[in-house]
């Protein structure tokens, strides 16, 4: 009789769906619906693309140096070739802030009538994503916020970053920094002293140790020696401790006294 | 097995002479835990100095705005002549003060337990008083450093920095002259 195929199906059921013979179907359906969200995201994707703008948060510097602001972007899309940077300087106190540097159609252009005259430089790499800029000879006066915005077209919608410049005399010592300093020190020696301590005993232990073996050693004859030796090593410690704890008791007796 | 050594030690210490013992060894640890909370609240609690409408320092700065009801939260300026090295120093031997009183405590109960008859409690009697030391010159810094020539007064975390300093140099030399009793 040829082999029928009612035969053979239930056989391959046992080996691979065991219990389940719709395991099968189930799993198509998860994988379809896998592909499917899979291209929905990444349909979904460009449109909701955004410019992300990193500046620093604060920058410290000392009065007469030079400062460099660091303005870096990340986009979906290539860096094209009208990709725009442009920083503006708002002074501390003041409402309004007025555009102090302009990259557009592959020039920088800096400020020649305000705050900035002169002192302005483009040190940034446009095709590098960089658009740095460096302000020479510092003043008190320069002490604001500086925000850079880019704009990386057809990738447009972003938020533009901040940057707070300070300006000091002497560059101040961060708080918290001398107090972790002195903990950490002192702590530290501490540690030190007690590692030494415990060190320095057992060196000592272990000297007395060996004297003790190199005199039962040449004491001994052979095995006897080497019996000896063993019992002694396993003796002395003990006998050192008990002969210290009774000197050490009967001290305190005679004080008590 | 380390529980049935542990009893056993901890009997050894208890029936000689127990009733006092026990008394001793409570009173102690009863100062000494009341030198750790005036050492703590002294460090934490940012009321050294006071004046009719601030009170401040060592690690910030209350205000009370007009209002008269509102009390805010500000940093300690910076320009405190050169002072902020002076309270940076101060909050570091404070901390350091706290910390060592809270070593010696443990390295109290440890010996305790493993300290041979008859021997003294030097190592937690000379962590108390380098507790005591550190306090000391925390407390002298800011003494003499900052508000000299202004109006006001000495707060509540600077008396009780004091009084810590006091509980410390006693228990630490309670400490030192303790010896395990052998009976």
């Amino acid at each position: 009789m040829p082999l029928q195929f009612s035969h053979v199906v239930p056989v391959s059921c046992t080996l691979l769906c065991s219990t389940r013979p719709s395991a099968g179907r189930l799993t198509e359906a998860m994988l379809s619906l896998l592909v499917l969200t899979a291209t929905v995201l990444l349909a979904a994707a460009p449109q909701s693309e955004a410019i992300v703008i990193y500046t620093g948060w604060e920058k410290h510097a000392l009065v007469g140096s030079d400062v460099r602001l660091s303005c870096s972007f990340f986009s979906w899309r290539w860096t094209s070739e009208e990709v725009t940077f442009s920083w503006s300087y708002r002074p501390d106190g003041a409402k309004d802030s007025i555009s102090i540097f302009h990259y557009t159609g592959g020039a920088p252009y800096v400020d020649n009538k305000g705050p900035f005259r002169d002192r302005l430089e483009f040190v940034g790499n446009p095709a590098r994503r960089d658009g740095s800029i460096l302000i020479r000879n510092l003043d008190f006066n320069d002490n604001g916020t500086f925000t850079c915005d880019v704009k990386n077209p057809p990738d447009i919608v972003g938020r533009p970053s901040s940057v707070r410049l300070l300006v000091f005399e002497q560059v101040p010592i961060q708080a918290g920094v001398i107090t972790g300093a002195i903990i950490g020190v002192v702590l530290g020696l501490l540690i030190l002293v007690v590692a030494i301590y415990y060190l320095m005993r057992f060196l000592v232990a272990r000297r007395v140790f060996s004297l003790s073996m190199s005199k039962h050693g040449r004491k001994g004859k052979g095995k006897e020696g080497s019996q000896q030796k063993q019992a002694s090593v396993l003796v002395d410690p003990s006998k050192q401790k008990a002969a210290a704890s009774e000197k050490k008791k009967q001290e305190s007796r005679r004080e008590k006294k | 097995m380390l529980f049935k050594l542990v009893g056993q030690k901890f009997h050894l210490v208890f029936t000689s002479s127990s009733k006092s013992m026990l008394k001793a060894l409570s009173g102690i640890c009863f100062l000494h835990l009341t030198t750790i909370f005036f050492l703590f609240w002294a460090t934490i609690d940012d009321a050294w100095w006071f004046t009719r409408s601030m009170y401040t320092d060592l690690w910030g700065r209350w205000v009370m705005e007009e209002n008269d009801d509102v009390w805010v939260y500000m940093d300690i300026p910076t320009s405190y002549r050169k002072g902020e090295y002076y309270l940076q120093a101060v909050q570091g031997f404070a901390v350091l003060a706290c910390i060592f009183a809270v070593l010696s405590l443990c390295v109290f109960i440890f010996q305790l337990f493993t300290l041979g008859k008859g021997q003294r409690f030097t190592m937690s009697g000379v962590m108390q008083l380098l507790s005591c030391f550190c306090i000391m010159v925390a407390l002298s810094v800011y003494t003499d450093h900052f508000h000299r020539k202004e109006n006001g007064w000495y707060g509540w975390s600077y008396i009780m920095a004091w009084i810590g300093w006091l509980l410390a140099l006693l228990t630490g030399g309670i400490y030192i002259i303790l010896r395990k009793r052998v009976d």
